[in-house]
């Protein structure tokens, strides 16, 4: 019983490639022949927000990496290598002049699980002053986050206003990151380098719609 | 010219909206409530493989982990966050550890292993990253291979010891340790991208 959610996906992923030889014979054996996709996101694990999905998007379009809250640590060599492999080793093309560029998108969310557990964690190390978090990998990925929600000033707010107040700082925190980053510095710094743009973007899955929330790009 | 793909994209995703609301209109107002996935999905980031799409899954059914070459590692705070919140916070049942043909990352490893005894080279997020899988590759005696079988053979055994490193890591073998605790089984699978199909390969329970 508990595998019948596997055979489901399994069989669903028969039909769509079925579907998808009846529509377009050639669309598998085309895309092994190597990617180049438009874009980079950089989005959370969480169920509700896949990529491909929500931006009616087909594979070979977006390189994605996703993790709890979509952080971008400056020394995380996960997040690290996937920007790397976008900006120096895919081929990506997003012009038809065939100047290639990358466009980086750091995806947060509304009703984030990862924020919430952020914002839980601050308020019960102020109720108890003197505990610690418990070192373990959830807490110490999150520290980050947990840090700057204890920066923020969230006594004015309901709970769910503090929620997307600390969604909304965690996607620019993690843009600041991404444009401080070994890959993004060095591409900005070489005007023979791929073109790049970094964009924070806001996605409320109670609408299912994006909305951008800041852009950055080399400065001329 | 850079926000061509960026508009393509968002109004993709504001006629996607609109539709799923024609069809069902309160679909967005219910997944605001909550998530309850059975299934986490550790894949590679290729584009080739969005997991949502290849097996028709809608918004809420797949919480996802994805990285370069769908790499697990026991000191990967990234990775075991994911798998932590997945079993502990989400409550999933199935485990699936997706690699796929046509591995850059794989291909890369291959590289490295034929260069690594002549030229150390320089330590990069990427190479550090890639240096396990680096490791495994020059374990394979893939003498006798072609170029072409030597990435399947290596794509197959990154698939089978990703997943060995899940059944090791702490919130898995804590899971199967307790008797009270939600079943997980962990699956070990390959996209063949040449085709679109998903096969299994490996399928691990707790122990009776």
């Amino acid at each position: 019983m508990s595998h019948e959610s596997i055979e489901t996906l399994l069989n669903a992923n028969e039909e769509w490639a079925q579907s998808v030889i009846k529509d377009t014979s050639n669309f598998f054996t085309q895309t092994a022949t190597g990617q180049s996709p438009k874009v980079l996101w950089i989005g959370c694990s969480d169920s509700r927000v896949p990529e491909s999905v929500i931006t009616a998007s087909r594979p070979g379009d977006i390189f994605v990496h996703r993790n709890i809250a979509n952080q971008f640590h400056l020394n995380d060599d996960s997040a690290l290598s996937v920007l790397i492999y976008a900006v120096k080793v895919v081929g990506f093309d997003s012009s038809s002049n065939g100047y290639t560029s990358l466009t980086v998108v750091l995806v947060g969310h509304t009703h984030c699980g990862g924020a919430a557990a952020c914002l839980k964690a601050a308020k019960d190390a102020a109720a108890d002053t003197g505990a610690s978090q418990p070192d373990i990998p959830l807490t110490r990925w999150l520290s980050p986050l947990i840090a700057r929600v204890q920066s923020l000033d969230l006594s004015a707010c309901s709970e769910s206003e503090a929620l997307d107040k600390v969604v909304e700082t965690n996607i620019m925190m993690q843009v600041d990151n991404i444009c401080k980053s070994e890959p993004i510095t060095t591409a900005w710094a070489d005007p023979n380098a791929k073109k790049v743009t970094v964009h924070g973007w806001m996605y409320d899955l109670s609408r299912g719609r994006i909305d951008e929330l800041v852009y950055r790009e080399a400065q001329a | 010219m850079s926000h061509k793909p960026i508009r393509t994209l968002l109004n993709a995703n504001e006629e996607w909206a609109q539709s799923v609301i024609k069809d069902t209109p309160d679909f967005f107002a219910r997944s605001a409530t909550g998530q309850k996935p059975k299934i986490l999905w550790i894949g590679c980031s290729d584009s080739r493989v969005p997991e949502s799409v290849i097996t028709a899954s809608k918004p809420g059914d797949i919480f996802v982990h994805r990285n370069v070459a769908n790499q697990f590692h026991l000191h990967d705070d990234s990775a075991l966050s994911v798998l932590t919140f997945a079993i502990k916070e989400i409550g999933v049942e199935h485990v699936v550890l997706v690699g796929h043909t046509n591995c850059g990352g794989a291909m890369a490893c291959i590289e490295a292993a034929k260069d690594r005894a002549a030229n150390p080279g320089l330590s990069t997020p990427l190479t550090r990253w890639l240096s396990p899988l680096t490791a495994l590759v020059q374990s394979l005696d893939l003498s006798a291979c072609s170029a072409s079988e030597a990435l399947n053979k290596v794509v197959e055994a990154n698939i089978i010891k990703q997943v060995d490193n899940i059944c090791k890591s702490e919130p898995i073998i804590t899971a199967w340790a307790d008797p009270d605790a939600k079943k997980v089984t962990v699956h070990g699978w390959m996209y063949d991208l040449a085709v679109g199909r998903i096969t299994k390969l490996v399928v691990r329970d707790a122990q009776a």
